[in-house]
């Protein structure tokens, strides 16, 4: 059993040791972390990896099998009435009144929150404003794209102050511009001093917003860190060359020379069409490769920088503990696995690579 | 920073109720919900009226005109097509996602049902005045004082109640608008039709006769004619063998789905 509950006002979000189950599926095991008042924490993972499940525990909709939850200083099993005043939470879905009008939405919302009708009318037009949704305001929100869906989904959210938000994956399925204004709200709420757990299937999203980033999968929390620490612990951006012919690939070994190590050279098989090599210096790295194999006369194809994309920040994190089978010869930035991968599937391209580490997640959990 | 400067008032529960059942009458009134309800209250009078009435007017149970006979079937099949808005409007609910971000907010558990039924007993009480209106036109009349009068209303807004009830958890159940009305209207159109609503149980062929007689709708076809008296004694004694059924119908009706509204409501979505 825990130690007897530590109670701290101070934290936004403490949680000790949450576990939930759903029925023989584990979905959060010994789960625990800490969210700072006005601190963004991501929580990045693969779908089922675990994210809904915890925001729907903090945010009181779902009960946890064991460990402590609090948010704002408020229990989530014992005083779950005192969570909800205090959160604003946003799901995967924009949940709205289709059949009511933005305004009647935001008007309904702060009515809903104790406002009384004139302010919750005053407050809406604030918002409409704020959101830049005055010009819809009376539209049926159902005719709504889906960059002003989510706008208005949280400026619903917003009606009465929040001390902390739950942001769950706010910007799937929305256009650049639309994102980027969510991006800005994030931006707002941590100037403001309103803690924010943000849950993100995007390393870029989480690389932008977050203070810290928590990367779970499998229900299990595997890396805890900022932005920066989890690119380097996956080999951070590297280069990646194809030659026109596959011929040339001894060649652009030699010339490439001290910038290809040793150990992406020995990664190397017959069945490789590229190289990849760690580009710690960005594109001043790629600049010197194409200015060595221009030198040795070598014809390119594609040559490009590449940052370790989710997948990657996963199997690369996960390569020892959950997939050990499929971690052989993959040190981020060389290329057996998409050599292989591309053999078995006859065509190239390192798209595959992607594919082939999403399929190793097919057997998740929950949503 | 303007975005987030309002301080966090106490909701109260009683207000939270009524914003929630103005949400849900609001679009009613511009969305064609209203007319279709008005309108299908007067199809119902017009079709069950108009091609039956020559037919079976000589044989309405020796009660003083069709009209008096065929009310409460008129009246049970607008109440019935009402409820069907219920199950409709549940199922949009819960595939919005919008119940589940009122259980994250400082909103009672019960209040967003308890708003849809209120929201529901509106769309009743506009299908049951439009209903006697109907009734009236054709030659309908209460002729059994005010107390029976009311008992009429209340009686069809119980069963309303009920069906309702039903409809909240079909739609909450199947979370698809689309599949509601079928599921709602095959029930009212067999029972409306294989009761005594329209014709006297003896007109059914015998063998199906057990079931016209004992079914809910003729119970609540009995009870309602009973409730709207004749200017004959034809309609009926007001009592409990009469009364008694319907008012067991919708009780037993409400218990046997209470558990089921349990389960889908705590159903992990």
């Amino acid at each position: 059993m825990l130690s007897t509950p530590k109670y701290d006002t101070e934290k936004a979000v403490v949680v000790n040791g949450i576990r939930k189950t759903f029925g023989s599926v584990v979905a959060l095991r010994d789960i625990s972390f800490e969210v700072e008042q006005g601190e963004v924490l991501g929580l990045l993972g693969p779908n089922g990896a675990g994210k809904t499940t915890m925001v729907d525990i903090l945010s009181t909709l779902t009960r946890p099998d064991r460990g402590l939850a609090q948010v704002a200083g408020h229990d989530v099993m014992s005083d779950p009435a005192a969570v909800r005043r205090s959160i604003m939470l946003t799901g995967q879905h924009v949940a709205l009144d289709d059949m009511l009008t933005g305004r009647e939405n935001l008007i309904m919302f702060g009515r809903l929150q104790g406002l009384k009708k004139k302010a919750a009318r005053a407050r809406a037009e604030e918002l409409l404003d704020l959101f830049d949704l005055v010009d819809a305001a009376a539209r049926l929100v159902s005719t709504y794209s889906g960059g002003m869906r989510r706008r208005i989904d949280i400026a619903c959210g917003l009606v009465v102050r929040p001390q902390v938000v739950f942001l769950d994956e706010p910007t799937t399925g929305l256009d650049p511009r639309s994102r980027q204004s969510i991006w800005d709200l994030v931006g707002d709420f941590r100037q403001a001093g309103i803690a924010t757990l943000l849950t993100t299937q995007y390393l870029e999203e989480a690389d932008v917003l977050s203070d810290r980033i928590i990367v779970i999968d499998h229900g299990s929390i595997i890396a805890e860190g900022t932005a920066d620490e989890l690119k380097e612990r996956t080999g951070g951006t590297y280069c990646e060359i194809v030659p026109r012919h596959v011929n040339d690939l001894p060649a652009m070994v030699e010339a490439l020379s001290s910038l290809l190590p040793g150990e992406n050279r020995a990664a190397m098989t017959s069945a490789s069409d590229r190289i990849a090599m760690p580009a710690p210096d960005g594109p001043a790295t790629l600049a010197r490769a194409l200015a060595r194999l221009d030198t040795a006369n070598i014809e390119l194809l594609d040559i490009a920088l590449r940052r370790p994309s989710l997948d990657e920040v996963f199997f690369a994190l996960t390569a020892d503990s959950v997939a050990p089978e499929a971690s052989n010869g993959f040190p981020i930035g060389s290329e057996p696995v998409a050599a292989a991968v591309d053999g078995r599937n006859g065509s190239g391209g390192g798209r595959h690579r992607r594919d082939d580490h999403a399929s190793l997640r097919v057997t998740d959990l929950t949503s | 920073m303007t975005v987030l400067e309002t301080a966090r008032p106490h909701p109260s529960t009683s207000r939270q109720w009524w914003v929630l059942t103005v949400r849900i009458i609001t679009p009613t009134l511009r969305n064609g919900e209203v007319v279709t309800l008005i309108a299908a209250s007067i199809m119902f009078t017009v079709g069950f009226y108009i091609p039956l009435k020559q037919m079976m007017g000589a044989l309405a149970n020796g009660m003083s005109s069709y009209a008096q006979y065929l009310m409460p079937l008129i009246a049970l099949q607008a109440i019935a097509f009402a409820s069907l808005s219920a199950a409709f409007r549940s199922a949009t609910d819960s595939v919005l996602g919008i119940n589940r971000r009122f259980k994250s907010m400082p909103i009672a558990p019960l209040t967003p049902p308890a708003s849809r039924m209120s929201a529901s007993m509106y769309r009743c009480s506009i299908a049951l005045a439009v209903s006697l209106v109907c009734g009236h036109v054709i030659g309908f009349r209460f002729y059994g004082g005010l107390a029976h009068t009311v008992g009429f209303c209340v009686v069809v807004l119980l069963i309303g109640a009920a069906l309702s009830f039903l409809g909240d958890l079909i739609g909450a159940a199947t979370e698809n608008p689309e599949a509601t009305a079928p599921l709602m209207l095959l029930p009212q159109l067999i029972l409306g039709f294989l009761s005594v609503g329209v014709q006297p149980v003896e007109r059914f062929p015998s063998w199906i006769q057990p079931f016209v007689r004992n079914q809910p709708a003729s119970q609540e076809v009995y009870a309602l004619r009973a409730l709207a008296g004749d200017s004959t004694p034809m309609a009926g004694p007001v009592s409990w063998s009469v009364i008694g059924p319907t008012l067991l119908w919708v009780a037993g009706f409400t218990i046997v789905l209470l558990p089921f509204h349990v389960l889908v409501a705590s159903r992990r979505r």
